[in-house]
């Protein structure tokens, strides 16, 4: 896989913005603030699986994590935000030998990883260059049917993600909608009030604010 | 550029060569360089869930951290459908999956904090210490 051309551009323009981004969401005094470089970050890593040939896993990903993921975040800052963190009267980071251990390890992990793809990538198979790639792609789109305005070509890949996903990932497809089931429950059960709680449990409230027992008992 | 070449050559031939072929990796980005760009997200992830103090921010940083492992799957699925080793398109629905644990995950998490803000009145993590000791 070798990009060329107006895709590599692109790609630096997105990884650089998405890590850009993903630095300030760490480093963001307001939590808002935070959600929002976290919101770009995902956007341009969208726009990488779009130069990666993913264009359903863009296409999910901008609607489910930034359509609903992120809303969610938002909405829970707007009802916890203290207001604390943003005045500059609380710290946003941990203590200071947490943060330097966390750090010095943090950067012993990235040298690790970057010596890992150094080493390992060698090892991989590439029987590419760019120029056999870009003949490679044109042929494939030859092959491919053309669009409604005839401009463009309409690839098959969500097609046979979407097939795939209903024959050999069948059973995990069912799981994860367990699962969905499993946390939209949870999160209901878990974010009632303690007057919501008795009232399921099909308990007076009077009872658990007022504990003494009415006269004549 | 070309002309200078020579000169250069002579000078830091090890070095010339080099880099040529960073231009190389510049100009055609290929798999490692999504390699390595997802384990600088990966990276930053980790170094924001060990060092900040708001656990919404945490929770962030986590999903930071889920989307590098994504964009790995991704650019594994591309290069194996480009070299034709492996199935090329198990990597997108494995994706697929990762976005509906993490979407799980940032529910059930948040409705966490937001029990926990209503018991504590707080969001610090080195306040949230009830199992710690």
């Amino acid at each position: 896989m070798i990009l060329s051309g107006w895709e590599s551009v692109f790609f630096w323009i997105f990884s650089i913005a998405a890590i850009v981004a993903g630095l300030l969401t760490v480093m963001a005094r307001n939590a808002v603030h935070s959600a929002l470089f976290l919101i770009s970050s995902l956007v341009s890593i969208a726009a990488l699986f779009i130069l990666l040939g993913a264009e359903f896993i863009a296409g999910v990903q901008i609607l489910v994590y930034v359509g609903g993921v992120m809303v969610l975040f938002l909405f829970v800052i707007m009802l916890v935000n203290v207001g604390a963190e943003e005045e500059g009267r609380a710290a946003i980071f941990n203590r200071t030998p947490q943060v330097a251990a966390a750090l010095i390890f943090s950067l012993l992990l990235v040298l690790g990883l970057l010596l890992a793809i150094n080493r390992g990538y060698k090892g991989l198979p590439k029987a590419e260059t760019p120029e056999t790639v870009v003949a490679n792609r044109e042929a494939q789109q030859q092959t491919l049917p053309p669009n409604a305005t005839g401009v463009s070509r309409l690839t098959s890949d969500t097609q046979r993600v979407g097939s795939s996903l209903y024959s050999y990932a069948a059973l995990p497809f069912e799981i994860a909608s367990v699962l969905l089931l499993v946390a939209i429950i949870g999160s209901v059960m878990l974010a009632r009030t303690l007057k919501q709680e008795l009232a399921a449990d099909d308990v007076d409230p009077e009872i658990v604010s007022n504990p003494t027992p009415p006269a004549g008992n | 550029m070309n002309y200078l070449t020579p000169v250069f050559g002579l000078l830091f031939q090890e070095t010339n060569s080099r880099v040529s072929a960073a231009l190389e990796g510049i100009k055609h980005p290929d798999l490692s360089k999504f390699l390595v760009i997802a384990a600088i997200l990966f990276i930053i992830g980790v170094a924001g869930v060990l060092t900040r103090r708001n656990i919404i921010v945490i929770f962030m940083s986590i999903e930071l951290i889920l989307n590098a492992a994504n964009l790995n799957f991704i650019a594994f699925s591309r290069y194996l459908q480009d070299t034709a080793i492996g199935s090329p398109l198990s990597g997108q629905v494995f994706t697929v999956f990762v976005i509906v644990v993490a979407a799980a995950e940032a529910a059930i998490g948040l409705g966490i904090v937001i029990a926990l803000y209503r018991n504590r009145e707080t969001i610090w993590i080195d306040e949230i210490d009830l199992l710690k000791w």
